[in-house]
């Protein structure tokens, strides 16, 4: 039975909730820090990723691409509280945009079969790629910098803490996606195959 | 955990108050492009009209540097990292480090424009309400084709409600978690996963229950919003900044 226009909006309007809050994960996940080891890591990376397995990738784009917005337009959404286009033409503006294709890479891996690990972790890795490969690219371009320079100050020191990122984010999703209602599906259906 | 909830509307009658939200939003976005590239004059320039704005606002200035004092420890690393890593003619040594002149003011500089950014964005939270910022990306991305405008202004007026939700449940999942003994555990997965697991389940079931409420009261995205007027006080304001960015540009450097 096809659903109803009524119920068809009812779920965009579930979805439009939700990817604004994964927007609001993103903005607040530079201020929410986990110590590994010595050092404490903020999650603003995960909660990019993480958008991508639990809305899909439209829907994660949406999410990346209004948190974005809001940084542009100057609202203090970005790390350290700061906004403005400045921030995105700045050295580290190449991480900030690469989310979004990062975003959109995840969902778009994890949609090809649900609920299966190993290709939500083949995302997961493929989307930190995405981020790395833009903000290296444009740390480079901004600064004049080597490229082995930039990839030494702008992604080895970071992947030791993105591996486990990715390992958390994939058990995360796992254990968050059944209870998330997207449309044509139920929640608090079963969890990974 | 930094606090976000500085940034908070402070009700008041200042004049950036009055201001309408789009101008307002069009100001910060000026101004913020200046702060992050302008040199010493510039930064003095926009600092001035900041802290005029500030004292006409009334705003509790040492309440708001208290929940700021995060930020403020960011914007220490930043200097110190400018400081200790630009080339030049060096003014002290120490553990084989060399503190240069243009370090000093390089990093001096980069601060400042950081804690500019954040003081511009500061002003315009304190006297903007969520329903204005809503209205006024609405208004400005009407223009713009194939774009969902209402649907983006929506989201970006939840976004900025959801934001200290998160944060006070993340302060508390993770007191809960302290609580536990969260703190004997050294695998950070396991302490990872402890922390966003309850977070997102929390946050998702707020957002669910937000979702029916307002669908339950027929929300649609063709709904009327609240009409904007533009008065001759707000075309003075954008005026105003314009000739102020006009002028930090034409300011000598030094």
């Amino acid at each position: 039975m096809n659903p109803s226009p009524i119920h068809d909006s009812s779920e965009q309007l579930r979805m439009t909730v939700y990817a604004s809050l994964m927007a609001a994960f993103i903005a607040a996940g530079a201020y929410i820090a986990v110590p590994i080891g010595p050092v404490p890591v903020v999650l603003q990376n995960m909660f990019v990723l993480l958008a991508g397995l639990l809305l899909g990738w439209r829907w994660a784009a949406a999410a990346v691409g209004v948190y974005l917005l809001a940084g542009i337009c100057g609202l203090p959404v970005f790390a350290g509280g700061t906004g403005g286009v400045g921030r995105l033409v700045g050295p580290t503006g190449g991480y900030l945009i690469g989310y979004l294709p990062a975003a959109a890479v995840v969902g778009w891996m994890s949609e090809r079969r649900d609920n299966n690990r190993v290709l939500d972790v083949l995302g997961l890795i493929a989307g930190t790629m995405v981020v790395y490969l833009c903000g290296v690219f444009w740390l480079k371009m901004a600064t004049g910098m080597s490229i082995g320079k930039s990839l030494a100050l702008g992604m080895y020191p970071f992947l030791p803490g993105d591996g486990l990122k990715i390992i958390a984010a994939a058990a995360i999703a796992g254990a968050v996606r059944p209870m998330i209602r997207k449309p044509g599906k139920v929640a608090h259906s079963h969890g990974y195959s | 955990m930094a606090e976000l909830t500085a940034f908070r509307y402070h009700p008041g009658a200042s004049i950036l108050h009055r201001v309408d939200p789009r101008f307002k939003l069009g100001c910060l976005i000026i101004a913020s492009m200046g702060a992050l590239n302008g040199d010493a004059a510039a930064l003095g320039l926009w600092s001035i009209a900041s802290a005029a704005l500030f004292a006409e606002m009334r705003m509790p200035l040492m309440t708001v540097a208290r929940e700021l004092r995060y930020f403020a420890l960011l914007i220490l690393l930043v200097v110190l990292a400018r400081t200790l890593t630009a080339a030049g003619e060096p003014l002290i040594r120490f553990w084989g480090v060399a503190l240069t002149r243009q370090g000093l003011i390089e990093g001096a500089l980069a601060g400042w424009r950081l804690g500019l950014v954040v003081m511009l964005g500061l002003l315009f939270m304190a006297a903007t309400r969520t329903w204005q910022v809503k209205s006024a990306v609405e208004s400005l991305l009407k223009p713009v084709p194939f774009i969902p405008h209402k649907r983006i202004a929506a989201m970006m007026g939840l976004l900025l409600r959801f934001i200290p939700l998160i944060l006070s449940t993340a302060r508390d999942t993770a007191d809960a978690q302290r609580a536990r003994g969260i703190e004997n555990r050294r695998n950070p997965v396991f302490r990872l996963i402890k922390l966003a697991v309850p977070l997102l389940r929390k946050t998702f079931l707020d957002a669910d229950r937000l979702a029916t409420a307002m669908d339950a009261r027929c929300y649609t995205e063709s709904r009327s919003t609240q009409p904007l007027f533009a008065r001759g006080g707000d075309w003075a304001f954008l005026g105003a900044v314009c000739g102020l960015s006009f002028l930090a540009l034409s300011l000598p450097c030094f």
